[in-house]
């Protein structure tokens, strides 16, 4: 297997080694931030077993309802499993009580889930959501289930590179743009220390316009193509 | 006092414990690969089964049939691939039946990632899932703890890096049928020649709107030839030395011989009456 | 309504003839009798009051409460079979900690009202059991702040949420009233039990759809509603029971609470105040204020 350590905000190592064998494992770059007019998500585009890329264009930004989505890491289908069951949720909600779920709602049950099966997930979610009474609002669940509310998160193996640089860099009220130049940095720095973090990076900015995605790509320098239609 | 009996648990408990492996399944050591096309989607083959170091079966049939308009192929434990297409499919069938509509790639897709999940892993299957549905052409994989992805090309199985590395050489955007199974056929052969678990022959199906083509054993390129020179003696080529004739009279003095009237007639077993 | 049942009545699975459940209406018959309950949903707050009919001298002076609270911020109040609405207060218990185990927030006061609403309809269906001999009246507010989830650690950006838009308005009071059948509706102010036509008019005559009912005048009606209803003649002994719910920023903080006695006892001064030189008819009465 490779390397899988990940230190979480507390600085306890959190070992990642017991993925089963031949498990797909999220080797990541995660993160989420708060801007001025909304969230951003930000993620890699690694996914491997043992040291083969078994894919190297994952999507691991999944939406969970119109303005709420989440960014996976860990073990490829813990979190897949998990995110397909707060969708589930999430759609019931907003059907029988006639109103979307907020971020909140999307946070709780996420940790319902991840708290209560901790002993057979390893599944490290950043939750991020828009709504219009509660405006942009980013969540962590790190392996042990707890839940933070953050200004900005930072998930994955990869984040141990780049808690300075976040640190460092981050400013609240950014603009959109600096926002996303920041998301970006970050994910490139994750990108060139972490080996199991890798591929493109792709972004999902919510706003009060909506989902919007982004896609920046290695071999045009992460300066492109933006926003996709 | 009726109940069941445990005591095989404690002796391969015990038995384990003294490095006795455990029995293990038969695997396919495999390449499978898939990839979409203008118009559909193809998956391909070996067809080479392995169980440790044998070859069990030279040309085992690894594209497994879900609906008319889906198709699997599988790669890991070959009685969990078998098997978990198979229970798929029948639900399948049954879930178009009650919504009176054509199946989807996606709904396959999800029953056996969630088929997989719950079990956690102990189902050895790794599928490549292809279809042709009304959203269109669909080609997923999923691995055997139920994480799935979604790509325009996909290989899997011990062959998968032989056959990924023809894929990230020679694929291009907008393929059309023939060079997609083209393409297929030189992913699968890399594997074939590359892979110790992979061999045999290619298999290779092609999915579209219109229809479905199996193309069972679409390349050999292992045919058995005939061998340069053989080992058969020509009759007569023993000298026979000496000839003796026993009759049945002589043995009658060794064993009883009974005559049998008739001989489409079985000796001992009496005839069944059947209704008519 | 007053037709015999004919043998369609004896079980609630049945339908008469002509599409009615008996067991349903009887149920209604049930309420009927019991003391008036009322609700009013004021500007600010919620008011629940009800007219608690003393059985017997031997009960302590207000003891034995019969508003109930659901959740922190949610009050039941109910007229007919006691005991029948003391299940559905626990019923309605249960479903507002089955919503905050899940989603870690306080239930919506529209949500338990559904909820009930089910509950109470499948009471209709089995011939196993019958219906709620109750008509429930649930308040509560909904609350206007953002809540945090329930257990989390944080608070998000020092500036807080960027995106949020200011202008929309959140939570606030809510009032439902069950029937028997299940049936439900919002209301402005409700009213259930044996002075529930009386009680009615006068809580048309507040205009509460106009909102300018505030909460401390709320309570003031409410008492002098259950006083009004009141039938000396046929009951005569009585306490009455007040509770509310107010907004953050008001007395109750967003909680289910009892009305304090001081205040209780100033509003019922008034009641009585208002009563003394009014007719006994009770369709000519007039408001002052």
């Amino acid at each position: 297997m490779t390397q899988t350590g990940m230190i979480e905000a507390d600085g306890i190592h959190v070992d990642m080694e017991h993925l089963k064998k031949g498990e797909v494992n999220l080797g990541t770059s995660i993160m989420a931030i708060n801007f001025k007019d909304g969230v951003i998500l930000g993620a890699d585009s690694r996914t491997t077993t043992g040291a083969y890329i078994a894919n190297r264009v994952t999507d691991k930004l999944t939406q969970v309802h119109d303005t709420i989505w989440c960014c996976r890491s860990g073990s490829a289908a813990d979190t897949q499993a998990v995110a397909d069951i707060v969708q589930y949720h999430l759609g019931m909600y907003g059907i029988t009580n006639n109103e979307a779920p907020t971020t909140q709602t999307a946070a709780a049950i996420f940790q319902e889930l991840c708290y209560s099966n901790k002993d057979q997930l390893s599944a490290g979610m950043i939750i991020a959501g828009y709504d219009d009474r509660h405006g942009g609002q980013v969540y962590s669940i790190p392996l042990g289930g707890s839940l933070h509310k953050q200004p900005y998160a930072i998930g994955g193996s990869g984040s141990t590179y780049i808690y300075g640089y976040c640190d460092a860099n981050w400013r609240e009220d950014m603009t959109e743009e600096e926002g996303i130049q920041f998301v970006k940095g970050s994910l490139q720095e994750a990108i060139k220390w972490d080996g199991s973090s890798g591929g493109v990076i792709r972004m999902v900015v919510l706003t009060a316009k909506g989902a919007q995605r982004h896609l920046y790509l290695p071999d045009q320098n992460y300066e492109g193509p933006g926003k996709q239609t | 006092m009726g109940g069941f009996d445990f005591s095989n648990h404690n002796r391969n408990a015990a038995l384990h414990a003294q490095g006795v492996p455990l029995p293990k399944a038969t695997s396919t050591g495999t390449t499978i690969v898939g990839c979409m096309f203008d118009g559909g989607v193809v998956i391909a083959a070996d067809t080479r089964a392995t169980s440790g170091p044998i070859v069990a079966d030279k040309n085992c049939e690894k594209l497994h049939y879900i609906a008319p308009q889906i198709w699997c192929a599988g790669a890991g434990t070959a009685a969990d691939t078998e098997f978990t297409t198979a229970i798929i499919s029948s639900n399948l069938e049954l879930h178009a039946l009650s919504t009176g509509r054509k199946p989807r790639v996606v709904t396959c897709m999800t029953m056996l990632k969630q088929h997989l999940f719950r079990h956690q892993g102990y189902i050895g299957a790794y599928l490549v899932v292809a279809g042709v549905d009304p959203t269109g052409c669909h080609l997923f994989t999923v691995h055997a703890h139920g994480s799935t992805d979604k790509l325009p090309y996909v290989t899997m199985g011990s062959g998968s890096l032989a056959a990924m590395s023809v894929f990230e050489t020679q694929w291009r955007p907008q393929l059309d049928k023939d060079a997609a199974v083209e393409l297929c056929s030189q992913a699968i052969l890399a594997g074939i020649f590359n892979d110790l678990g992979s061999g045999s022959n290619v298999d290779v199906a092609v999915i579209t709107a219109d229809k479905t083509t199996l193309m069972r054993n679409y390349i050999t390129p292992n045919q058995r030839v005939p061998k340069q020179r053989n080992y058969k003696f020509p009759k007569g080529t023993t000298a026979v030395l000496n000839e003796k004739i026993i009759t049945k009279e002589d043995i009658s003095k060794y064993v009883t011989v009974h005559e049998l009237e008739d001989d489409s007639k079985t000796a001992t077993a009496e005839v069944m009456d059947v209704d008519q | 309504m007053t037709s015999i049942g004919t043998g369609y009545d004896l079980s609630n699975s049945v339908f008469s003839p002509d599409g009615r459940n008996f067991q349903v209406e009887y149920a209604v018959k049930a309420v009927e009798n019991g003391g008036t309950a009322i609700g009013i949903r004021c500007k600010d707050g919620v008011v629940l009051a009800l007219e608690k009919l003393v059985t017997s001298k031997l009960q302590k002076p207000d003891a034995n409460k019969r508003i109930s609270t659901v959740d922190r911020n949610i009050g039941i109040v109910s007229s007919g079979l006691l005991p029948d609405g003391r299940h559905f207060v626990s019923r309605a218990r249960d479903e507002a900690a089955s919503w905050r185990s899940l989603y870690k927030a306080p239930i919506p006061t529209s949500a338990l009202a559904n909820r009930m609403g089910s509950y109470a309809q499948a009471y209709t269906l089995y011939s196993s059991v019958r219906p709620f001999g109750v008509t429930a009246i649930i308040g509560g507010w909904d609350s206007e702040a953002e809540l945090p989830v329930d257990g989390q650690v944080g608070s998000g950006p020092k500036v807080g949420a960027g995106g949020k838009k200011e202008d929309g308005k959140h939570g606030g009071p809510f009032l439902y009233m069950i029937e028997p059948s299940g049936l439900y509706w919002g209301y402005y102010g409700a009213a259930t039990g044996k002075g529930r036509q009386v009680a009615k008019s006068e809580l048309e005559k507040l205009n509460l759809s106009e909102g300018g009912l505030s909460l401390e005048e709320g309570v003031k009606e409410a008492a002098r509603i259950i006083h009004v209803a009141h039938d000396d003649n046929k009951d005569k002994e009585f306490e009455l029971e007040m509770t509310w719910i107010s907004s953050l920023d008001g007395p109750t903080k967003g909680r289910h609470e009892e009305v304090p006695k001081e205040l209780r006892e100033e509003a019922e001064r008034l009641a009585k105040k208002s009563l003394e030189p009014e007719d006994d008819d009770e369709e000519e009465e007039k408001m002052q204020e």
